[in-house]
């Protein structure tokens, strides 16, 4: 069965995206690791390539992709799995991570991360896919939860069910994308705690952090803004419950300079040591045994 | 088909219906009674339809944002309203089916040729086919440059039967209006004035990573026409002294090669 510690502890990392190649190549930053997202890297050659090499030389990366479509009715695009699997063979990402979601259907693309219905025919469906997927791609596969601006009459379960339920069902592993959450909760008006509280601590190895925008009616998963102080709330929760999980922050359009990157992703290991200090002193208060060290850095 | 099936089926042309969620409802003939609210939640802030409609913006918005960035000149050519009516049209005609957005710009020149607005900007369709060009040269394969040093080591007795070997990236494109001029001058944010009719191949390569692009005189075109089609250095040469054009031929050869290698165009064979 997946665990977490069968995976690196990363750190807490940043997208790499374009706007910051040549700064990353030139300077090196102090970041821990980078996410890449795998579609732009699924190319014959050229820049992409070769910032590639550049940047893994330097860093651990993880594989983000946005297009395996593991929900999706159409026949899994095995050219996309071989060109995948082809691409984590040259670069060793410490994991493959996609989207709990379809992303088309007949054949045609639609760009975009459409919820799943949250029945048992979907979960099915999706477990088979995962289990044949890792197989293919030669490792275990983190499936993300997605923002969503509709949900289905016809599911009968939470989405921190049905994604926990695959997980195991699958032996996958989770990438908790704390934003995508609080972004959901808020569209759908479910309790964002309650989600955190039910995902299996095992099988959490990435979270993602972003902002998003509000649009008074809902929240779109925009990554174009900072990240919003409930999110980080849920992160500090998330915290006290996973421990030492590899954090990353997510950041697509109008992108800053990178040093705020960085300097968010720094946040992030401060509000790891401030939530888990706290939960220990408040452990060993109560138990009268010394506090455990955060150590989240092996 | 599965239950599942018959829902990502009435999304996709529910998100994909080019007037909107509603038109598209207006055309299911298999809804229940209750129609979307029947499959989709909604509530007192967001209809069901509404729900549907952010994907069906979201659709269309982020394949109209990946065009504009492939096609800068194109756009500047149209302007946004012109290029906005052409991609709605564009994506009825050709909606992606590739994995990566790499891919959705790849019938737009050809679209272009018979489309109602080539009558105000005739040379449109070869911009486009010059700026999806530089796109795929981007991304093609990588393939290290034949080094000078490398020829002047071949002996003289070996050059006849010399094959050289282009760029596998690099593209050579037959058009009809000199659209090269344009295109620079949009990617250097300076005023562009329409292109001029005249037919003539351009060369699109590109020189470590960055995409170059230049016309080619007809010697230069059969030339690297022959270098393409796997001839021999002799066989290239006949084709350059068969050009009419040149009176030294030999001389033209040594220009043309001369060239090929500043420019990183030939690789090892």
């Amino acid at each position: 069965m997946l665990k977490r510690r069968d995976f690196p502890m990363l750190g807490y990392g940043v997208g790499l995206r374009r706007q910051h190649y040549s700064h990353v190549l030139e300077t090196r930053p102090r970041v821990d690791w980078f996410e890449v997202i795998s579609e732009n890297f699924m190319v014959a050659g050229g820049r992409a390539l070769e910032v590639l090499e550049g940047v893994r030389a330097s860093y651990p990366i993880a594989m983000h992709g946005v297009s395996l479509s593991i929900g999706s009715t159409d026949p899994l695009n095995r050219d996309y799995l071989r060109q995948l699997r082809s691409l984590a063979r040259r670069f060793e990402p410490a994991w493959i991570s996609d989207h709990l979601c379809w992303t088309g259907v007949g054949g045609r693309n639609l760009h975009d991360l459409i919820p799943l219905p949250y029945t048992d025919e979907a979960l099915r469906h999706v477990v088979a896919r995962i289990r044949e997927v890792q197989d293919i791609l030669e490792r275990p596969l983190l499936i993300e939860n997605v923002s969503s601006y509709m949900a289905f009459t016809e599911s009968t379960m939470t989405e921190w069910e049905f994604i926990s339920t695959i997980a195991d069902e699958a032996d996958c592993g989770i990438l908790l994308d704390l934003n995508n959450i609080f972004v959901s909760a808020f569209n759908h008006r479910f309790d964002a705690n309650e989600y955190i509280d039910a995902v299996p601590v095992e099988r959490v190895v990435q979270y993602h952090l972003a902002g998003h925008s509000d649009h008074g009616t809902h929240l779109l998963d925009t990554h174009d803004h900072p990240i919003c102080d409930e999110v980080w709330a849920l992160y500090e929760r998330a915290a006290r419950r996973f421990g030492a999980v590899s954090a990353m922050v997510e950041w697509d359009d109008n992108i800053p300079e990178f040093a705020e990157l960085a300097r968010i992703a720094d946040r992030a290991r401060t509000s790891f040591d401030t939530a888990t200090h706290t939960a220990n002193r408040e452990s060993s208060k109560k138990t009268g045994k010394p506090a455990l060290p955060a150590d989240h850095r092996a | 088909m599965s239950h599942l099936k018959k829902l990502e089926s009435l999304l996709y042309r529910l998100i994909t219906a080019p007037s909107g969620v509603a038109e598209g409802l207006a055309a299911e003939r298999t809804l229940r009674a209750g129609g979307l609210d029947d499959i989709v939640l909604g509530d007192e802030r967001l209809s069901a339809e509404a729900r549907v409609d952010i994907y069906a913006n979201m659709y269309f918005y982020r394949l109209l944002d990946a065009l504009k960035q492939d096609f800068p000149a194109t756009l500047a050519v149209l302007g946004d309203d012109n290029f906005h009516n052409l991609v709605t049209g564009y994506l009825l005609e050709h909606p992606p089916t590739e994995p990566s957005l790499y891919y959705c710009g790849r019938h737009l020149a050809a679209y272009l040729r018979d489309h109602p607005l080539r009558e105000g900007a005739p040379f449109v369709a070869d911009l486009a086919a010059v700026e999806r060009a530089v796109v795929e040269v981007f991304h093609g394969p990588d393939a290290a440059a034949l080094e000078p040093d490398s020829l002047r080591a071949i002996a003289p007795a070996d050059w006849p039967a010399l094959r050289l070997r282009l760029q596998p990236s690099a593209q050579i494109l037959a058009l009809d209006w000199r659209v090269s001029e344009l295109l620079r001058a949009v990617e250097e944010h300076r005023d562009w004035t329409p292109a001029e009719r005249g037919s003539h191949k351009i060369l699109v390569w590109r020189r470590g990573t960055r995409v170059l692009y230049r016309e080619l005189d007809q010697a230069e075109a059969e030339a690297l026409a022959a270098v393409s089609r796997g001839a021999t250095f002799a066989e290239i040469c006949e084709v350059v002294a068969a050009d009419g054009d040149e009176q030294d031929p030999v001389a033209a050869m040594n220009r043309m090669l001369a060239r090929w290698l500043t420019d990183g165009l030939l690789v090892r064979g």
